[in-house]
């Protein structure tokens, strides 16, 4: 009998290793393939396969994290206004269902408050009052829920440039922000998330550049 | 230990012979067309892919079995279906059916103008009617600017496609709102009470409006309050004309704004000549709060509230003998309350419901003899709306608005107060079907049914919308319906037997909205009836004998995209109107239509000089009046001169948190004359003098510093100017 449990225990234990397995596994190649993608087909190959992980899942944040960021990366790279804001509907969905599986997670608030910034880009003029003041608020929280979260930080920095430009002013503080972000990602240990996200530096040396 | 290897081997081995199959096929739109990059899986699992650019998609699955297969896509509506995996290859057509999508897809557009700060579709957002020169942040200032409007510079209010300023009327979260404008003196421009910051949208309407909107004849200006408030706040302006302070709290789950306001117009008065002679230049003491709070998961409660008095004194003079001069004092006390209550009761059923007061009351005195006049009017409402499919939206609700009203007079011969007055409670419903055929088609069915308890009547409006999109990007609309209003309050209190002045509306209009750039023509037919008229010309024998037309064509373009950090609007109205009504011999022009009304409005921010300038200039056609000294068969064939005005704002940003702001109306001081008021008497000669109507200053300056202080450094007050 006693021998039985143990196998059964044993048998469970490592078809659930599998699935842990294959959801690393896959993710891994997921995340590689939005990070890398060149084009926005590629880009929405990567979010597709995320999105069916998402959906097989049920409880894992991850998926919608990077598919999210995958539609924030199209937006970026389209023209077009309207469309722009379609994919950063798309991007606001995926964070708003991350959210409810990891309701404390600072990266993803982080990314919402991204969004809000691209949508600032939209239209600036008229958009520029309130989605500047709503992007800092949610980079402020994403702080407020881990202050050394380096993404949070690089981006409040842009923010903080962005504005000092406008109003033709020093971007002393937007600097310090930067550079403070730069040496958390500077001294990131390797996370015991494998799966957590990883990028930001880039666009952050180039706001530290800025600075010279 | 054996076994358990054993086992551990058959396991993988199962794993590995496990049967794979081969799903492929072809994604399609319902007319054929593929859909490249939708997202093909089999549910639950990780196994899929994406079709590609024709469309085509194949992939592997490990899963056995009856299984799902969902085929996603931005746009369309998923589509499910069940398959039985063994391994044998599976080839499969998918089509997917176009989601109705109110973003793109087919609008009603026929006579509506929206605004607001979300919706890309917005012809006119909170912004720009803060920052259109020559409207110095009044609402119906900048919407003065667009087509279906008429100028009347002496008056400041809506005329809308040869209606007169109290045809249209305004409504705050879809609550009625009495007496919307702050008193002013005979002659001069009057502003909106209600300041364009404190609203996320606007849609004003030119005609057609939805059967949810009575008791307007000629137009709806539907105002949607903000939503709770994001950060906290102190905002002080300091005027040219008097300060302001605001300060907005945040918590979790609710906000509260609170503002007060003081304007005193005497200093400015003192340096700039005008024409009117103040006793006592207007003086105001504004306040208004607005709280929201949110309840349970989606349910949204706001209150408003507005309290403004306002005074002043003024002489007017005899136009026989301008030696004699008639004192004029007003006193107003104006109160408005508004509490709304929105709520989901399921998926698919949710429900609004308000309550709000206006309280109006004006003191006049005429060389010391005193007048008053008091209007106050409750306004309850609940409407259900329910989402019947997703191709299907109905809307049905009840409301009940309560108007008193009463004028008195001193009587000098009796010595006596005599009064006037009326009580006129009216009870609807209305009910409105929308129904999406497509993204290309739809088509809005309502009536509105109003019984007036006053004038005994009952009535039942039809409104009907209609909307194509054949194409991306234009789309025609069609409305018409039949609208209604009670007599103006001064016609009212000598006849409350009259009965609701009425009009067709039918309109036609073709659109073409581009991200930044919109273009439309609309053209309608305006047909009055039931007008007050007074017979046999006597002022005290009223009925409802007269009516009317109007028809019209309007153009309207605006582009911001075309030059960088340039945004423009021009905007054409022609007006065809006569009506025979109140003392008319015979159908005429009214001296408030204009057949001509042309509109530039023009803003560029400088970047480099952080500096928003802007101008607007406007033409209207003249108007016309009617001379006494003529004969009744040339009644209102005079003219007066066109009206022309050129108006600049700067807006300056030195710091992140203040504002710098400076206006000037009809910049050239170009004589405007609206029209000419005659002696209500002839001289010695049988002559009767007059004199024109004029601006009360050529220009008026304003200037303003507004400073913003919050934590969050990057917040200006902008959007409140």
């Amino acid at each position: 009998m006693k021998t039985t449990i143990l196998f059964l225990l044993l048998v469970t234990s490592i078809s659930t290793r599998a699935n842990d397995e294959k959801y690393f596994d896959q993710m891994g190649k997921q995340i590689q393939a939005v990070y890398t993608a060149k084009s926005i087909e590629e880009y929405q190959q990567a979010i597709n396969a995320l999105d069916r992980i998402g959906n097989a899942e049920k409880t894992k944040w991850e998926p919608y994290y990077y598919s999210a960021f995958g539609n924030i990366m199209i937006a970026t790279n389209l023209a077009e206004g309207s469309k722009k804001d379609s994919y950063l509907d798309l991007a606001l969905t995926s964070i708003t269902k991350g959210k409810e599986l990891a309701p404390s997670e600072s990266e993803l608030v982080a990314l919402e408050g991204f969004v809000h910034m691209i949508r600032l880009t939209v239209d600036p003029a008229t958009r520029g009052q309130q989605y500047s003041g709503l992007a800092m608020q949610t980079f402020g929280k994403a702080l407020g829920m881990n202050p050394n979260n380096p993404r949070a930080m690089s981006l409040m920095a842009q923010m903080q440039l962005g504005t000092a430009r406008f109003f033709n002013q020093l971007p002393t503080e937007a600097c310090e922000t930067a550079r403070k972000a730069a040496t958390i990602f500077e001294s990131a240990t390797e996370s015991e998330n494998s799966l957590a996200p990883r990028w930001g530096k880039e666009m952050n040396l180039e706001v530290v550049k800025s600075c010279k | 230990m054996r076994l358990l290897s054993l086992f551990l081997v058959l396991t993988f081995l199962g794993t590995a012979v496990q049967a794979q199959t081969r799903i492929s096929g072809l994604v399609q739109d319902e007319k054929g067309e593929p859909i490249p990059g939708a997202n093909v899986m089999i549910k639950d699992s990780y196994d899929g892919t994406s079709s590609g650019v024709n469309g085509k998609f194949s992939f592997l699955s490990d899963e056995l079995g009856s299984q799902i297969l969902l085929v996603t896509f931005v746009g369309y509506k998923p589509a499910t279906q069940t398959l039985e995996l063994s391994g044998v290859e599976i080839t499969i057509q998918v089509a997917l059916k176009e989601e109705i999508n109110q973003l793109d897809g087919v609008v009603i557009s026929a006579g509506a103008f929206t605004a607001g700060e979300e919706n890309r579709r917005t012809i006119l957002k909170p912004i720009d009617i803060a920052t259109t020169a020559g409207a110095t942040a009044d609402i119906a200032g900048a919407l003065n600017t667009l087509p279906g409007t008429q100028k009347v510079g002496e008056s400041g209010r809506l005329f809308v496609r040869g209606g007169d300023g109290s045809e249209t009327r305004t409504f705050i979260d879809g609550m009625v709102v009495l007496d919307a404008y702050s008193p002013s003196a005979p002659n001069t421009p009057s502003r909106g009470r209600f300041l364009p910051f404190m609203f996320k949208g606007t849609s004003f309407s030119t005609g057609g409006y939805s059967a949810e909107y009575g008791q307007a004849l000629s137009s709806a200006l539907v105002l949607n309050s903000k939503d709770i408030a994001e950060m906290n706040q102190t905002d002080i302006g300091i005027l040219s004309v008097g300060a302001d302070v605001a300060h907005t709290q945040v918590w979790n789950r609710a906000s509260v704004t609170g503002k007060v306001q003081y304007t005193n117009i005497q200093p400015y008065f003192e340096l700039v000549d005008q024409e009117v002679d103040w006793k006592a230049p207007p003086v105001s003491l504004e306040s208004s709060a607005a709280y929201r709070q949110k309840i349970g998961k989606d349910g949204l409660f706001k209150f408003f509230g507005n309290f403004n008095n306002t005074s002043f004194s003024m002489y007017n003079y005899s136009i026989l003998d301008p030696s004699i001069k008639i004192q004029y004092d007003l006193d107003n006390t104006y109160g408005y309350g508004n509490a709304t209550f929105q709520q989901s009761l399921s998926s698919t059923w949710s429900m609004r419901t308000g309550l709000s007061y206006s309280f109006n009351r004006n003191d006049v005195a005429f060389d010391e003899l005193p007048l008053g006049e008091t209007e106050s009017g409750i306004h309850a409402k609940a409407v259900l709306e329910n989402s019947v499919t997703d191709q299907l939206e109905l809307r049905f609700g009840g409301e009940i608005i309560h108007r008193d009203y009463s004028a008195t007079r001193y009587n000098e011969s009796t010595n006596a107060t005599e009064s006037l007055s009326f009580s006129e409670p009216l009870a609807v419903a209305f009910a409105e079907a929308e129904f999406y055929a497509s993204n290309h088609f739809v088509a809005k069915l309502g009536g509105r049914f109003e019984n007036n308890h006053l004038n005994k009547q009952a009535s039942v409006d039809p409104r009907i919308s209609l909307a194509y999109k054949p194409g991306k990007v234009g789309q025609f609309s069609l409305a018409y319906g039949t609208f209604r209003q009670s007599s103006q309050n001064q016609y009212t209190r000598i006849n409350n037997q009259l009965q609701e002045e009425k009009a067709d509306h039918l309109i036609l209009n073709y659109q073409i909205l581009k991200d930044r750039k919109t273009f439309r023509i609309e053209t309608y037919y305006k047909k009055y009836d039931q007008l007050v008229k007074y017979k046999d010309g006597n002022p005290f024998q009223l009925t409802n004998d007269g009516f009317g037309d109007a028809k019209g064509i309007e153009l309207f373009w605006r582009d911001n995209e075309t030059i960088r950090n340039v945004d423009y609007w021009v905007s054409y109205s022609y007006l065809d109107t006569k009506r025979n009504y109140l003392n008319f011999p015979y159908s005429a022009v009214p001296s408030f239509a204009s057949a001509h009304n042309f509109s530039f409005v023009y803003k560029h921010f400088l970047t480099a000089m952080k500096t928003q300038l802007g101008f607007t200039y406007s033409y209207s056609s003249g108007r016309t009046y009617f001379n006494p000294n003529k004969s009744m068969d040339e009644f209102n064939t005079d003219k007066t001169a066109s009206y022309q005005d050129l108006s600049v704002n700067i807006a300056y940003l030195p710091k992140n948190n203040l504002i710098l702001y400076l206006s000037c109306t009809n910049l050239l001081g170009r004589d405007n004359i609206f029209g000419y008021q005659y002696s209500a008497v002839p001289d010695t000669q049988g002559y009767y003098p007059s004199q024109p109507i004029r601006h009360a200053a050529p220009r008026f300056i304003f200037l303003g510093v507004f400073i913003t202080l919050s934590k969050n450094k990057s917040v200006n007050q902008l959007p409140n100017l």
